[in-house]
């Protein structure tokens, strides 16, 4: 989707606030809005968080967009209700449920990398020094590839392995298992001839994100 | 406090406005309705404000320095190098390792959202997620580094990393130099985050003094 959240490469988007040291959390809810993600094993939000409006999406804190996101995902997954959110009780009538994760559970979670590489042969359609384009695509919903990379050409820098490509629009029901590679893009490629000729821009990409150049 | 309503204000109208009393309701919905047991959440609250964060990866910089034949392990499979140490987790299933020197300078952002090693690194600082970092590092690399206080020469090439796929990237920063005889304890203790992330660099120590 084009939307806000695919920022490489704009302007004027104000001040980095740049501080020594900042700790990743700064109010006490803020991790605990991260805890709650985690502990309602509610990863993969990005989609939903892709689907704030531009303006409330610029407005609000990072982790403002974790909470809309994780309620969103959770009334339309049906686990919650809109009226349950607004009073915070439960509904008398719904069935309480068992945690998903419980603290011997989380403990050996925490610290087990999981694992989204995909144990399948597939025959890669590209290789390491093939030279590669960018497909000038729009997806309206959930992809990868950033708008900057579109129509631009690049080389493929290494083969990352097999992995389930992330489109909303391109998986339904079923997965689609794809090569990943780590491209490099010249400064030059991306942003013209005022860009500095000695740098680089090196980002890994789905195989159908890719055309032969 | 100004409106902090969120686009789905139609969905929640009446929920409050301040971001803690909403988190706080809905983390006391999600208890009493079963969903989340209230130790597991302590257990994540506690492991994620203080157990994870740059000293992790602090030591796997400091252990590349003193030891090149671990340094070669860590560029050529930064997860198995990373595990050696037991970090491991959440967000660290492909961990690339890229190493500044003289004369190339990498650094790290997600143009898309946030993405980041927390096994090495812990959770991401506000400024790394703010929107004018992830929109500008890609297109002016040079510039976002001068404004947090790097300025390097023309000569050397800045290879931006935009990591939001398969792998994390974490910057093997340069040693600086006079720690020749500073103990791998010690050289840990000089690696900042930002260095890691590749906004900085790493100081020498100053005698007396720490870094």
């Amino acid at each position: 989707m084009n939307g806000i959240h695919d920022m490489g490469g704009m302007q004027g988007l104000g001040e980095i606030g740049y501080k020594e040291n900042e700790p990743g959390f700064h109010e006490p809810w803020e991790v605990r809005v991260f805890a709650l993600v985690q502990a309602m094993r509610s990863g993969g939000l990005r989609p939903y968080i892709e689907r704030i409006p531009a303006a409330d999406y610029l407005r609000m804190s990072y982790y403002e967009r974790w909470y809309t996101a994780l309620v969103t995902r959770l009334i339309e997954s049906g686990i919650i209700t809109r009226a349950e959110v607004k009073s915070g009780r439960a509904d008398p009538a719904s069935v309480k449920a068992t945690p998903a994760l419980t603290p011997a559970v989380a403990r050996e979670l925490l610290f087990r990398t999981p694992r989204t590489e995909q144990d399948i042969e597939l025959t890669p359609r590209f290789h390491v020094g093939d030279r590669v384009r960018g497909r000038t695509i729009h997806p309206t919903t959930h992809t990868r590839m950033p708008r900057y990379t579109r129509g631009k050409t690049g080389v493929v820098e290494r083969d990352r392995g097999v992995f389930n490509l992330p489109d909303s629009e391109r998986v339904s029901a079923e997965p689609k298992p794809q090569h990943v590679y780590l491209i490099h893009f010249t400064a030059h490629e991306l942003w013209g001839e005022e860009a500095s000729a000695h740098d680089s821009l090196y980002i890994d990409m789905w195989e159908d994100y890719l055309e032969p150049a | 406090m100004s409106q902090r309503h969120s686009d789905h204000a139609q969905d929640h109208t009446d929920v409050p406005s301040d971001p803690a009393l909403r988190v706080k309701a809905l983390e006391s919905l999600l208890v009493e309705k079963g969903l989340v047991d209230p130790a597991a959440l302590e257990g994540l609250v506690d492991t994620y404000e203080h157990k994870v964060g740059p000293r992790n990866g602090a030591q796997v910089v400091a252990r590349a320095w003193v030891d090149p034949a671990y340094k070669q392990r860590l560029l050529d499979d930064g997860t198995a190098a990373i595990a050696e140490f037991g970090f491991s987790g959440w967000q660290g299933e492909k961990l690339t390792v890229v190493e500044n020197t003289p004369s190339v300078h990498n650094v790290i952002v997600c143009t898309l959202c946030s993405c980041y090693p927390w096994p090495v690194l812990g959770l991401p600082p506000t400024w790394y997620k703010s929107s004018a970092y992830r929109s500008r590092t890609v297109i002016d690399p040079r510039g976002v580094l001068s404004d947090l206080g790097l300025d390097l020469p023309d000569d050397v090439e800045v290879r931006v990393w935009d990591s939001n796929a398969a792998s994390r990237y974490i910057v093997l920063p340069e040693r600086p130099q006079g720690t020749e005889s500073i103990s791998e304890a010690d050289l840990a203790r000089l690696v900042t985050r930002d260095a890691m992330i590749g906004v900085a660099k790493v100081a020498s120590p100053r005698v007396g003094g720490g870094a």
